[in-house]
């Protein structure tokens, strides 16, 4: 299956694309867990580090790093920052 | 047979549709007053019922400071009658590279009352209520209580949840917006409208976790940019007109130059904020940790007069970024990133680690007076995550410099610089 993901600020930094299609095993559940490894080691351990922090919308719904993820989703990935 | 009118969709999905205003309006206004915002009066959609509107408003401010400065001083010439300033802080030098409402002779004054001079000046007809207080979980409902709006423009997380917290509460709506470096973020979250903050963020991240502006630094007009949709947004919402950023995050990427919108919506999955409680992670930062785990600077120049007498063995990590340490350094200490001796779950890297020791030259363990390592950044609050990862890993030799680099210049080399 295939989803959709979008990154922003310094998710987007560290992944050196705003936006990328990701294909996933159809064997066994792949979760937001499953994801953020695979992007981890897709673009290094800046991004893995980013992605520790970040918030994943699962179609418009922040989702815990257990959700299952279906095929044809889009996953929004976003670094907090609270500076003002 | 004539449907609702409905909002046009955007991106085959409808907006948030114009939600009634949230004042109503207050009684005519002067001549003076016409005369002033006659823009607005002749504006569709705002007109001398709008400008009435904003007249009768009464907006929170949390925050003076980068994205505080574009929003009070607009929100001020647009007309909004009353305007609660929330800020604890002093004007600080660093400061003015981006917050315009307070000038060079502002330094060392508290926030509020440089902003509400600025306020006067651009406005006389509006009244500035000053609350020069340092908002926490025993007073943030009293504060923004009898406010119709809450603007968040704050630089701390535990700020931000304890305001989107008691705005859940008390059901008024937030607008809120976020900088950090070269991005922005903004949104309304209105309750009973609307996802709120923890539909998005659902909790504080750790202290250390995410950089501050103070250690990422920020691009000081990135604040007009959000501040501005803020005020915006806020004076749509009292006028009760176009299509509120609800259910909408705007980002923004100065670098790129490119807005970019996420749709969000409320977690069902969510509890709803029942009480507010100042954010455990919050505590962290505040709360000195262990005197054990910690060293004051002036403990730290005799432990380095020691080492540099040969009576004293250790190892000074400065776990900040490349781009700080030139701007000043500890004489005397090596240079190892928080990410670098700390994986993203918070275990320490053992390589990192074993080439620390090697650095440190611990010759003998036995021989050896703890602390085998000392780590410093910029205000201690990396470090501590840093030193909490090291004591989780069984180094209860490892220290850190409390306050950071910025206590260090304060009280052993003032005539370095700070930033």
């Amino acid at each position: 299956m295939q989803v959709r993901v979008r990154y922003f600020a310094g998710a987007r930094a560290a992944a050196g694309v705003e936006e990328e299609k990701i294909d996933l095993d159809d064997a066994g559940a792949q979760t937001v867990a499953v994801l953020m490894d695979l992007l981890g080691l897709r673009h290094g351990p800046e991004l893995t580090r980013v992605l520790a922090a970040c918030t994943f919308l699962v179609d418009e719904i922040a989702a815990p790093p257990e959700r299952e993820l279906r095929d044809g989703v889009q996953v929004d990935v976003l670094p907090p920052f609270a500076g003002g | 047979m004539t449907s609702p009118p409905t909002t046009p969709p955007v991106n085959g999905a409808p907006l948030a549709p114009a939600l009634r205003p949230l004042v109503e309006p207050a009684g005519e206004l002067s001549v003076q007053e016409i005369a002033r915002y006659s823009r607005h009066v002749i504006l569709p959609d705002v007109g001398m019922l709008g400008q009435r509107r904003l007249r009768a408003a009464r907006v929170a401010v949390v925050g003076a400071g980068g994205l505080g400065s574009p929003v009070l001083l607009y929100l001020a010439a647009a007309g909004v009658g009353t305007i609660g300033v929330i800020d604890d802080d002093v004007v600080d030098p660093s400061n003015l590279q981006r917050q315009v409402i307070h000038g060079g002779s502002d330094v060392g004054r508290p926030k509020v009352d440089s902003a509400a001079e600025s306020v006067a000046e651009v406005n006389p007809h509006v009244n500035v209520v000053r609350h020069a207080v340092h908002l926490d979980a025993s007073n943030a409902l009293d504060v923004l209580a009898g406010y119709d709006l809450v603007l968040d423009g704050t630089d701390n997380f535990a700020t931000r949840y304890l305001v989107a917290d008691a705005c859940e509460l008390l059901g008024v709506p937030e607008v809120w917006g976020s900088i950090y470096r070269f991005d922005g973020q903004v949104s309304v979250f209105w309750p009973g409208h609307g996802p709120l903050y923890r539909d998005l963020f659902p909790q504080a991240p750790p202290p250390g976790a995410v950089p501050s502006c103070a250690e990422g630094g920020v691009l000081g007009v990135l604040c007009a940019a959000i501040g501005s949709v803020m005020a915006t947004e806020a004076v749509k919402l009292i006028c009760g007109i176009g299509d509120p950023l609800v259910g909408r995050l705007l980002v923004f990427d100065a670098l790129a130059m490119t807005w970019r919108t996420v749709r969000l919506r409320p977690d069902p999955d969510r509890v709803p904020v029942r009480d507010l409680v100042d954010d455990p992670f919050a505590c962290v930062v505040l709360e000195p940790a262990p005197s054990s785990g910690e060293v004051d600077p002036t403990q730290l120049a005799a432990m380095l007069a020691e080492r540099d007498a040969g009576t004293r063995r250790f190892l000074l990590v400065d776990v900040r970024e490349p781009h700080e340490r030139e701007v000043v350094a500890i004489d005397g200490s090596v240079l190892v990133p928080v990410g670098r001796l700390v994986d993203a779950d918070g275990t320490v890297r053992p390589d990192i680690l074993v080439w620390l020791d090697e650095l440190a030259g611990a010759a003998d363990p036995q021989d050896a007076v703890p602390p085998a390592l000392v780590l410093y950044c910029k205000s201690g609050a990396r470090s501590a995550r840093a030193l909490a990862a090291l004591h989780a890993a069984g180094r209860t030799d490892a220290v850190h410099l409390n306050g950071g680099v910025l206590a260090w210049v304060r009280q052993v080399e003032p005539e370095k610089p700070l930033y």
